[in-house]
């Protein structure tokens, strides 16, 4: 944000979300919204990430677990479809791979800098517990 | 300066009474102060009321009260409350009693010498508006002994002041007024 | 539509009474509140006006005094006209979120019925809740009379809600002297009222909703000191030139002319007393007295206790000789608060005045036009002496030996 004086901003403890009027901003998608300045949308914390998650497509069954935990609204969901990831805003916690239910997860904790093909292709198997074998049969 | 000090109890109207006179005086163009000690306000407390009127604003703001009437409208209150407080030579005492005026005065003898009045409010709250409600009455007598306007007058004033209450209980109310106004000694 | 009232052009009201109707006359959309003794009856007339139907407004009965002004911010922020009144250990308790209420710049007129703050529990009135709202950042103006309740909430409303301004403010009336004193009190009607505040403007409104707003966000040290100079900056710069436009409006409405600083018989007073609320009606009696004695006494009214006017102040006192500044609030610790600032405002100029102060009337206890006739002797003594012949703090009024200090 611009370093402005005391007289540079508008009274009161008070932010405003866009620029402008806004119109139906609940069914206009977060990157076409006219986010302002003072909106933490416009602020990336990607450099707050030590370890990044990673989203495997061919596990998730879009239960939206992690869209509905995730504290930062990082998890990208189009017709209730987990589509990716939004690494300005995830910082990494971790919260998404934890609560996802599949076996394997669709979703792990990499090293920043673990690129995403080689991920994919490391991908754990689906774990067979003996007790959950033995309910299956 | 005129100044007014009721003695009565919680409960028995005389902030209701000292403003209501304070309403009727200021219709006449005069400024006028109507305040109470409220102290722990419990009901049957006894309770001091005052009224100031004056022909410029009334600016004295303070308690103490040298005053020119005194009106008792509970008759225990002549025995219990120091009723000559701060009183004048000249200070005129109306007391609501079923004693006469002459009886009184040996009951309380710190009333000798005085310029006192009496008038039994209570019996005639009780005779006319039902109830045990000495203020309106009170004034009624005010308006005998200190001639301060024409009765007829006050008692028009005084249904535009109770105009938000039954039309019976006003009634009531004016004949309370002009028996006390008749009836005071 | 609300329904209009008729009034008398004079009617016989308590301090309450009138603040009650002020708050009818420009329709408050939203009263919160947790009643309490004096002030009780001007939030309880408010319920009741609404519920018959003489305000378009809604009354909220809230679970505390902090709850109250809570709500009070909440309704301001999303954009309604509001007001609540309160008194003493009720102020007490609202203190944290009157902070918030001026630092998000939301317009709140607040009735405060002096009252003293225990303990011990005492309903009466004294200055404690008033001194105590002053580093609030709200404007806190002071009420000399019933007629002063009445007319001061419309100057409040229409300061508070000006855009330039966008700080709450205070009414302050002495509890039961003025709160539960009834005398004449001269009218607006309640479309010439109505006007005169005129029709609410809202900024930055929670319900505007085609621009959301974030209020109350945090800040820290980076943007704190940023944010409070600013609100300062209102308060010292826009407050008192708008109060002085909105006094000279509502004079040439009402024929009642309001100051800044209330000086009586001031032009060649020789001695002074300074105070606040009705001590400044009933000090003016007695100066008039003291003046046919041959003493050149006049009284200086505080009309507005914050923002404080302190050049005006000075320029009314630059050529008195000896001033008491009279505090109806415990100092506990020090000198009382108008002692300095009164000092405060008169350090670095000319004046060559002697100043005492005087504590006095705590808990309702009565200053009689006798003390004031002490004060004014004290003064002269002084006044004569060119210094101090007294302690330069005394109470009076007080039982027992003489207190004093300093």
């Amino acid at each position: 944000m611009e370093k402005k004086g005391w007289d540079g901003f508008e009274i009161g403890a008070m932010l405003r979300s866009f620029d402008g009027a806004t119109r139906d901003i609940a069914t206009t998608l977060p990157e076409n919204r006219p986010y302002s300045v003072s909106n933490s949308f416009t602020a990336s914390v990607a450099d707050w990430r030590i370890e990044k998650p990673l989203f495997n497509k061919d596990y998730c069954i879009d239960c939206q677990f992690c869209w509905v935990y995730c504290p930062d609204m990082s998890i990208i969901a189009r017709d209730k479809k987990m589509i990716g990831i939004d690494f300005d805003h995830c910082k990494g916690c971790g919260i998404c791979v934890e609560v996802c239910p599949t076996n394997p997860k669709s979703l792990l904790m990499f090293p920043e800098q673990k690129d995403e093909e080689t991920a994919l292709a490391e991908w754990p198997k689906k774990e067979k517990k003996a007790d959950t074998e033995e309910k299956e049969d | 300066m005129l100044e007014i000090r009721w003695h009565s109890r919680a409960g028995q109207g005389a902030v209701t009474g000292a403003k209501g006179l304070a309403d009727v005086v200021s219709t006449t163009g005069k400024h006028v102060q109507a305040f109470a000690f409220y102290g722990s306000a419990k009901r049957g407390a006894a309770m001091t009321a005052y009224n100031r009127v004056d022909d410029k604003v009334v600016m004295n703001h303070e308690k103490f009260m040298r005053p020119d009437y005194v009106l008792v409208i509970d008759p225990a209150l002549v025995y219990v409350a120091d009723i000559t407080a701060n009183e004048k030579d000249n200070t005129i005492y109306i007391v609501t009693t079923h004693m006469s005026t002459d009886e009184l005065i040996a009951s309380q003898p710190k009333l000798e010498g005085r310029k006192v009045y009496t008038v039994d409010c209570i019996k005639i709250a009780q005779e006319t508006i039902g109830k045990a409600i000495p203020n309106t009455p009170m004034l009624g007598a005010l308006m005998k002994v200190s001639g301060m306007y024409d009765i007829e007058f006050f008692k028009e004033s005084m249904v535009k002041v109770l105009k938000k209450l039954p039309q019976k209980i006003i009634d009531a109310n004016m004949i309370a007024i002009q028996r006390a106004y008749d009836e005071v000694k | 539509m609300a329904d209009t009232m008729e009034l008398r052009d004079i009617e016989v009201w308590d301090g309450n009474m009138a603040a009650s109707h002020a708050l009818r006359q420009v329709q408050v959309d939203v009263v919160a509140a947790y009643p309490i003794t004096p002030s009780t009856p001007i939030v309880e007339n408010y319920a009741g006006f609404t519920a018959n139907g003489y305000v378009d407004g809604e009354f909220v009965m809230t679970e505390s005094e902090h709850g109250a002004m809570s709500c009070c911010i909440g309704a301001a922020a999303a954009g309604g006209r509001v007001a609540t009144a309160t008194s003493s250990q009720g102020f007490a308790l609202m203190v944290e979120t009157l902070y918030s209420a001026s630092g998000m710049r939301l317009p709140i007129v607040l009735n405060v019925v002096n009252r003293a703050i225990g303990a011990p529990l005492n309903v009466n009135g004294d200055h404690s809740d008033m001194y105590m709202g002053r580093d609030s950042g709200w404007i806190q103006l002071d009420s000399y009379c019933p007629q002063n309740a009445y007319d001061l909430n419309f100057i409040a409303f229409k300061v508070s809600e000006d855009h330039d301004v966008r700080l709450p403010a205070m009414v302050h009336q002495d509890g039961f002297m003025t709160s539960h004193t009834a005398q004449g009190v001269h009218t607006l009607t309640d479309e010439a009222a109505f006007n005169f505040v005129g029709v609410y403007q809202p900024m930055n409104d929670m319900l505007d909703l085609d621009h959301p707003v974030t209020h109350g966000v945090q800040t820290e040290e980076d943007w704190h000191f940023e944010h409070k100079a600013r609100q300062q900056h209102a308060l010292m710069t826009a407050v008192l030139p708008k109060i002085q436009a909105a006094f000279d409006d509502f004079e040439k409405l009402t024929g009642r002319k309001y100051n800044l600083v209330e000086a009586y018989d001031m032009e060649d007073a020789e001695v002074a007393v300074v105070c606040m609320g009705t001590s400044v009606e009933t000090a003016r009696e007695v100066a008039e007295e003291m003046r046919a004695q041959g003493i050149k006494a006049g009284v200086v009214g505080i009309r507005v206790f914050r923002p404080w006017p302190l050049e005006q102040i000075a320029a009314v006192l630059k050529d008195v000789k000896a001033i008491a500044a009279l505090d109806r609030s415990s100092p506990h610790g020090t000198v009382g608060a108008l002692y300095n600032e009164i000092s405060g405002t008169l350090f670095n100029t000319d004046t060559k005045a002697v100043l005492t102060n005087y504590i006095y009337g705590l808990g309702g206890r009565d200053l009689t036009k006798a003390h004031l006739v002490s004060i004014f002797t004290d003064l002269k003594a002084n006044a004569d002496a060119g210094k101090v012949t007294t302690p330069l703090q005394q109470y009076i009024g007080l039982r027992g030996p003489k207190l004093s200090f300093f």
